[in-house]
């Protein structure tokens, strides 16, 4: 049997982390993998796409309400191709402390056991950005020992990437964990191809998959499905295939060499985005 | 780089809960983990009514990390109100909620309407130590429970001076100072310890001014006194030890206050009388013993430091070696303390080190030529390093442990009287 392969997501907000790792884990089920998602981010929407909506009961949920003598069939459902989902989410909005909620999560899963030998990749789907400590929980104590970074043509999706790299960077210098590359969720920004190569071979890494734009895409997540369940025959469902494809072959894990943000600025003037854009502000 | 503090001489800001402690009947309602309190509480003078031990706590665990610990503070407020039968109730944050960003203040307001007061300061420990904390529920009261009034009585003067339980001689201190106070005309008003409590919280606004009597802690909450209450304050920077200093004190205060000069002096004619004729009797043992020898220091906070070593160079004619002021003083009062230490008789000037570092204050007390037996006053982390160098030793600063004191004071005339007292025994019980 293949080693355990931990992936966590990260991302700048809204960028399309849940959709990619959901439509690319249903690339990995028809591969044969078996695969468990872990939604790490209080909004509790990771795996509506496997499970046909959100019909999970989080991890802190759970436990707030009846509290840490659980089973894990409590807090851990099955949804689309036998992937195992499970939410952590999170306080309410404004109070308590999301970050340690993560930590109590991963570690209950831990505890309960539900990291079986059969596994071949757990997803670690991290909300927006590294805010704190507790966001950093599936790159610690080599938890994810690979990271993906969903990002876009857009200035702030590829701020955050940098950004997230800098907390790469840092917990790579102790611990094994590597960026394996950057996901372009295409935004048919001009040039974005482009764009997306140059800013990863200046992370010191590469344009892993260039997923296009489809309006498949939200049809299916409108359907709450993933766009391989919905639309087997689609364009989207093969480059979903594909990407999972090149996950699977991929070999390449590097410390990424994060930019000042002069040099982010000078790689954007490059590819013409400054000038096209005056509303674009960092 | 991070170091390695050993031996420091103060606790956590929440520390400061036995500050409330010391209002009687006021309690501590703690926002924080379990064992914080039994971790910070001090042994001695602690039972009574309330006491560390069963402090109302929140005892805060990962759940209301996770979640926020408001709700448990909320009915952890109100039940304290229900079985707790006391006059103010002071809610104090410790470090956990601090991060997590419970907004306790907010939690506290929803009980604006109780019976009791109840008011809240946030004295996590990544905020200062309990200097700081005590600082942190003055200004609570100041703030949350004060109000402003043009009922002022005359002569009436709130004193402020030690840190409760930090401060060994507080209570005593306060009570002598009081005393002073009192004797020259005036109307003392303290809130720590015997019969103070509530009462005198409330009669603080009403004050002609404050009169603090410490080098730099409190120094804020005078000056939002005199902003927020109209309230003036004198600041006498050294506790008065013995007679030198306490006449001084007495002449500015005396001063201040508009007291009449004849008054004034008439007090300290008499004290001065009897206790030079004290030392008088004694002279010829402080003379002529050859086991105090002429060097000291001191290693205490700056409260304590400055206002021995004052006395000990004014009024015993001993000779100051370096001093080391312990309780992290902010660096914005440090050169005016250290100016302070220059200003001793005889044309004598005392160095000091701001150093909370036990290991650097034993390595500096070990490499410097007493010209004899050194003595030392201090905490008890400091006597072996003084029994190794054949010195003398007295427990007045924190931690104490081979001390008990009641109500013992240092201030003032009859309290240079019990200093010297002190060491002398430690000296005496050389010959047997």
């Amino acid at each position: 049997m293949a080693e355990l392969r931990q992936i966590a997501i990260y991302g700048k907000g809204g960028i399309g982390k849940s959709t990619t790792t959901q439509n690319l884990t249903a690339g990995l089920v028809e591969h044969g993998k078996k695969v468990m998602v872990v939604g790490c981010d209080p909004k509790a929407d990771s795996t509506r796409l496997l499970l046909g909506g959100l019909a999970q009961k989080t991890v802190l949920d759970t436990i707030r309400e009846e509290g840490e003598d659980i089973s894990l069939d409590r807090i851990m459902k099955e949804g689309f191709g036998g992937t195992k989902c499970v939410e952590s989410g999170g306080p309410e909005p404004g109070v308590g402390c999301a970050g340690r909620g993560i930590i109590t999560s991963i570690n209950m899963l831990e505890n309960l056991g539900a990291y079986t030998d059969d596994l071949d990749y757990v997803f670690y789907d991290v909300l927006g950005d590294v805010v704190c400590g507790g966001f950093a929980m599936p790159i610690r104590e080599g938890k994810a020992k690979e990271i993906y970074i969903v990002a876009s043509g857009e200035m702030m999706a590829l701020y955050a990437a940098n950004n997230i790299s800098k907390g790469i960077q840092r917990y790579a210098r102790t611990g094994g964990v590597r960026l394996g590359g950057i996901i372009c969720n295409s935004r048919n920004v001009d040039r974005e191809l482009d764009l997306l190569r140059a800013f990863s071979k200046e992370l010191g890494t590469k344009l892993l998959y260039f997923v296009p734009r489809d309006n498949v895409v939200q049809h299916a997540e409108i359907n709450k499905k993933t766009v391989i369940e919905y639309k087997p025959d689609s364009n989207q469902a093969q480059e979903y295939r594909n990407l999972a494809q090149a996950v699977i072959e991929n070999t390449d894990f590097v410390i990424p060499t994060p930019m000042t943000q002069e040099r982010l600025e000078e790689i954007l003037m490059e590819y013409g985005m400054m000038e096209l854009s005056d509303d674009y502000k960092i | 780089m991070a170091k390695l503090l050993d031996k420091q001489r103060y606790k956590c800001a929440l520390g400061s809960m036995q500050t409330v402690q010391a209002i009687e009947r006021a309690i501590p309602i703690l926002h924080s983990g379990p064992g914080c309190a039994q971790k910070l509480a001090d042994g001695n003078g602690s039972s009574g009514y309330f006491s560390p031990n069963i402090f109302p706590c929140t005892s805060i665990n990962e759940k209301d990390v996770v979640f926020g610990g408001v709700k448990k503070l909320h009915s952890t407020i109100e039940n304290s109100l229900k079985v707790i039968d006391a006059d103010l109730y002071v809610v104090l944050t410790g470090c956990i909620p601090e991060i997590v960003g419970d907004d306790s203040g907010e939690v506290v307001s929803e009980f604006a309407d109780a019976d009791k007061p109840v008011i809240y300061a946030p004295t996590a420990g990544f905020k200062g130590n309990n200097y700081k904390g005590h600082e942190q529920i003055i200004d609570a009261i100041i703030d949350q429970y004060l109000k402003k009034t043009d009922n002022k009585e005359k002569g009436l003067v709130n004193i402020w001076a030690d840190v409760p339980y930090q401060d060994l001689y507080w209570l005593g201190n306060l009570r002598a100072l009081e005393n002073l106070i009192k004797e020259i005309g005036l109307t003392p008003n303290t809130i720590f310890g015997y019969e103070r409590g509530i009462k005198n919280v409330d009669k603080i606004a009403s004050a002609e001014f404050n009169l603090l009597v410490s080098p730099w802690v409190s120094v804020k909450n005078m000056k939002k006194m005199e902003k927020k209450l109209g309230i003036p304050y004198l600041h006498y920077n050294t506790l008065p030890i013995g007679a030198f200093e306490t006449s001084k004190f007495l002449r500015e205060v005396g001063k201040f206050a508009g007291v009449d000069e004849k008054k004034v002096e008439d007090v300290i004619t008499e004290h001065e009388k009897y206790y030079y004729y004290l030392i008088e009797r004694f002279a010829d043992l402080f003379l002529e013993n050859r086991v105090i020898n002429k060097q000291f220091t001191v290693v205490a906070d700056a409260q304590y430091a400055l206002g021995i070593t004052k006395f000990l160079t004014n009024d015993l004619g001993l000779v100051p070696a370096k001093q080391f002021v312990t309780d992290d003083t902010p660096k914005e009062y440090r050169e005016a303390i250290t100016e302070e230490f220059k200003k001793l008789n005889y044309g004598l000037e005392a160095e000091v080190s701001f150093e909370t570092d036990g290991y650097k204050i034993h390595e500096e007390i070990k490499s410097h030529d007493y010209h004899g037996y050194p003595l030392v006053l201090g905490g008890y982390y400091d006597r072996e390093v003084t029994e190794d160098l054949k010195g003398n030793f007295l427990n007045i600063s924190w931690p104490v442990k081979d001390k008990i004191v009641l109500n013992d004071a240092i201030v003032g005339y009859e309290g240079g009287i019990r200093l010297i007292e002190d060491i002398y025994t430690v000296a005496s019980q050389r010959f047997n």
